[in-house]
């Protein structure tokens, strides 16, 4: 007897990728058209909605788009920034935001969405990514595959992306995460007496830089670093890693620990070796963080760190910016984010560099790319400008934390010195030759210290 | 029990390669249906994305093993050929990529067997936890070890000039991921009738009996791992030169579970099931962030997460078989009707036992 079942599974197959293919070309239909007409100006936004950093999506984008509301007339679709934003004219060019990207902080899913806003949404201008390992493979991707597209970055921050990678038409207004720890090498030594360091981070990319930027400048003007210890991201139980670290063999421990694990290792330190001694122990940027102060209290009042935003400042420009976010009060209540900061630095810059050079991205965006290079964006911390590698050149600011202002309540943070003109090669110590950070790199040695030692501005915000 | 292919007669092939030429021309000519960000982002895509889960899917119809460790030994693959070649931000040895794509393949093959040999004595949730670890440990590995992994990963990989550059010229890419998917499907189907591939379906069922009667459970087992660790390794490849790049963060735990999460929404148990759910996934993955529709905090382009896992929930729940199973499930009540109760000497159980292959069978214990 024959037997007509056998051809099921075929058959299955077939049907199967029929209806796939015609979702596929259904889906294809929908695709909008990616030609540019000279009166509009597409633009795509792309950040991380999932993962690591996905909590932060609205502020990422809010920061872009409050630009485009305060001065180019953009009108906020909804209550948040993700919903969209219509109207905005930049020179005359109607600005069409394409689309949001949504990342992971993964560079595949990176890549992805950046192709899908360029490739199929047709943009013109993107702004993004986020983070790390995302802004190294879209500045590749720039370079290699859209060279006459042109990429501001978001808020990513490994060295590599610029200092390396060095895309033509890939910029980038914020620092990176060495640059973010500047000023506190010299601080150490120069203040608080430091010859010796410790230096403990989780054992990842973001960690390794932004620990290079202590250790650069350290070094640089004479101080050693004795010991670096690197915990694997994600422990919850730092007492091996407390036990390596011994107070007596170095002046000062320099603590790059991030997100949770930042409490358990200050509290598992202090259980160890008493309270933390203020004097001989700082923080990289995630110091400045409500929670952290909330949960460690007052053993932390005197400690230093680093942070690229001066919190406290009440100056009429940070006040500028502040009413600027406030067109979405979600992004406002997190004005003192870096993420929105990074978003707003990059189409703050765009929307300069499309005004001067009149709206023109025809010639493949050269004239726009060129306009870029010499924008310089006076922020709400400083002033922003780009170095040959298109990288900012920035102000980094030194926080101390102080007493709380009521008894039981929590300390506060004032900003101390600024950090004028802090650029990416640290006066020459990074090179597109030099390893990229990693567990043993930078080494330490006594060079020539980067140009802003010496020229730390005091400051003093507020009352 | 085993059940062998029925017997067949010449006429009742010929709307089977019928099928199949239809389904040849279809995806022949897919590249002139679709622009070439789909042709890229969605189908080619799903081909090796389907690689990867078949790779899952073999060990699991034909071996019972469910693996979470196909994830870490694609990417052993994928960096062993991206520091091989010219590439920026690894060894950048400047080996010829097809040299550097076998050696991917073959390094990756033989951990896969080494982890073969370790996991092959252990079952259930065991084996489960032992490929997990595999995977995270990979993961680890290539996020610390920096000198193996470039600076947040290796960057503009040097695929055979055959494939050029994937994103200014997508179409070689594609052809390649469908050569090397029909070559995957029709190899693990030639390989499930061979004396080892029966032996390994006895283990399957039965591993006390098959011990019983003098096979080595432990080293069919170890064997089978290592062809899944070569369907994967091709898996890997394809990744690497579809992303131009791969890094650590690809090939985390959240991309084992999509591949876990692919192989169940296509059909665990159906070897089609692998490259369905992939293209199911990418479809959703990237038409999501499009059409779904902004409701405050709840729902958005963010939600994606969401979707796939709400998608998963209810396959797992209306058919265990994934989509593959419910088409089955289909096939087979339409074929009862059609045949009415009881016909010449087929019972219904017979004509149900029919539309249904033996692992499907299986998949329903």
């Amino acid at each position: 007897m024959l037997r007509p079942e056998r051809n099921v599974g075929f058959l299955r197959l077939l049907a199967t990728a029929v209806l796939g293919l015609l979702a596929v070309a259904a889906c294809n239909s929908t695709t909008p058209s990616t030609t540019t007409t000279s009166t509009v100006i597409k633009i795509g936004i792309l950040s991380d909605c999932l993962g690591d950093f996905g909590s932060f999506f609205n502020d990422d984008l809010g920061g872009a788009l409050a630009v485009l509301a305060a001065h180019y007339g953009g009108k906020a679709s909804g209550p948040l920034p993700k919903d969209g934003m219509t109207g905005a004219v930049i020179a005359g060019k109607q600005i069409n935001i394409v689309g949001f990207g949504c990342s992971d902080s993964t560079a595949s899913k990176a890549i992805e969405e950046t192709r899908r806003l360029v490739e199929q949404l047709g943009a013109d201008i993107m702004i993004g990514p986020l983070s790390g390992d995302e802004g190294i493979a879209v500045a590749n991707y720039a370079k290699t595959n859209q060279p006459n597209k042109t990429f501001l970055n978001g808020i990513s921050g490994a060295q590599d992306a610029t200092l390396k990678v060095q895309a033509p038409n890939f910029f980038r207004f914020n620092p990176d995460g060495a640059q973010w720890s500047s000023g506190l090498g010299a601080y150490a030594y120069n203040k608080l007496g430091w010859r010796t360091a410790a230096v403990i981070g989780d054992d990842y990319a973001f960690p390794y830089t932004s620990l290079a930027g202590f250790i650069a400048e350290f070094c640089a003007v004479g101080g050693n670093v004795t010991q670096r210890v690197w915990p694997p991201l994600g422990t919850t139980d730092y007492s091996s890693f407390v036990a390596q670290l011994n107070p007596t063999t170095y002046d000062g421990l320099f603590v790059g620990v991030g997100g949770a694990g930042l409490i358990t290792f200050l509290k598992q330190y202090q259980q160890v070796n008493g309270s933390l001694k203020t004097q001989h122990i700082m923080g990289n940027t995630f110091w400045p963080d409500p929670q952290l102060l909330h949960a460690i209290g007052t053993p932390m009042v005197g400690a230093v760190a680093a942070s690229g935003i001066a919190a406290d400042d009440t100056s009429a420009q940070t006040t500028a910016y502040k009413n600027e976010l406030a067109i979405y009060p979600a992004t406002q209540k997190d004005a003192a984010s870096v993420f929105t900061l990074g978003y707003w630095s990059a189409m703050t810059a765009l929307g300069l560099a499309l005004t001067a050079v009149n709206g023109d991205i025809s010639g493949n965006q050269k004239a726009l790319q060129t306009q870029l290079a010499k924008t310089v964006v006076d922020g709400p911390y400083g002033k922003i400008s780009l170095d040959s590698n298109r990288q900012a050149v920035f102000d980094n600011w030194i926080v101390q934390i102080t007493a709380p202002a009521t008894s039981g309540g929590d300390p506060g943070i004032h900003t101390i010195l600024r950090i004028p003109n802090v650029d990416q090669t640290f006066g020459g110590f990074f090179s597109p030759t030099t390893p990229a950070p990693d567990r043993t790199n930078p080494t330490c040695t006594k060079k020539t210290p980067p140009p802003w030692v010496g020229n730390e501005v005091p400051v003093t915000f507020g009352p | 029990m085993i059940a062998g292919p029925g017997p067949r007669s010449r006429s009742s092939r010929i709307p089977q390669w019928v099928a199949l030429g239809v389904l040849a021309l279809f995806l022949a000519g897919a590249p002139s249906v679709v622009d070439s960000f789909t042709l890229s982002q969605i189908l080619t895509k799903a081909l090796w994305l389907g690689i990867a889960a078949a790779s899952l899917i073999f060990l699991s119809s034909y071996g019972g093993m469910i693996s979470l460790g196909q994830t870490g030994i694609y990417a052993v693959a994928g960096f062993t050929m991206a520091n091989l070649v010219h590439a920026e931000g690894g060894k950048n040895l400047g080996w010829d990529p097809v040299a550097a794509t076998a050696a991917g393949i073959v390094v990756a093959t033989a951990f896969g067997l080494l982890c073969g040999a370790i996991a092959s004595r252990s079952y259930g949730i065991y084996f489960l936890m032992i490929t997990l670890a595999i995977s995270v440990i990979v993961f680890y590995f290539f996020a610390q070890v920096t000198t193996l992994s470039g600076y947040g990963g290796i960057r503009s990989v040097t695929p055979p000039a055959v494939i050029g550059n994937p994103v200014l010229n997508p179409l070689p890419l594609y052809y390649t991921a469908l050569v090397a998917s029909i070559l995957v499907y029709v190899g693990i189907r030639y390989l499930a009738r061979t004396p080892f591939g029966i032996a390994l379906q006895g283990i399957r069922d039965d591993p006390a009996r098959m011990q019983a009667l003098g096979y080595n459970v432990a080293l069919h087992r170890a064997l089978a791992f290592g062809v899944g660790a070569f369907i994967a390794s091709i898996a890997g490849i394809l990744s690497v030169w579809y992303t131009t790049q791969v890094s650590p963060g690809g090939v985390n735990v959240a991309q084992t579970i999509n591949i876990l999460i692919i192989a169940v929404v296509g059909g665990l148990y159906r070897l089609e099931g692998a490259w369905i759910g992939a293209l199911v996934f990418s479809l959703i993955d990237n038409y999501s962030r499009v059409w779904l529709p902004n409701v405050g905090d709840w729902l958005g382009p963010e939600r994606f997460e969401t979707v796939i896992g709400v998608i998963f929930l209810v396959i797992v729940l209306a058919s265990p078989g994934g989509l593959v199973g419910i088409w089955e499930s289909v096939w087979a009540r339409r074929n009862r009707a059609m045949r009415g109760p009881v016909e010449g000497s087929g019972t219904v159980a017979d004509v149900v036992d029919e539309a249904v292959e033996p692992h499907a069978v299986q998949s329903r214990r």
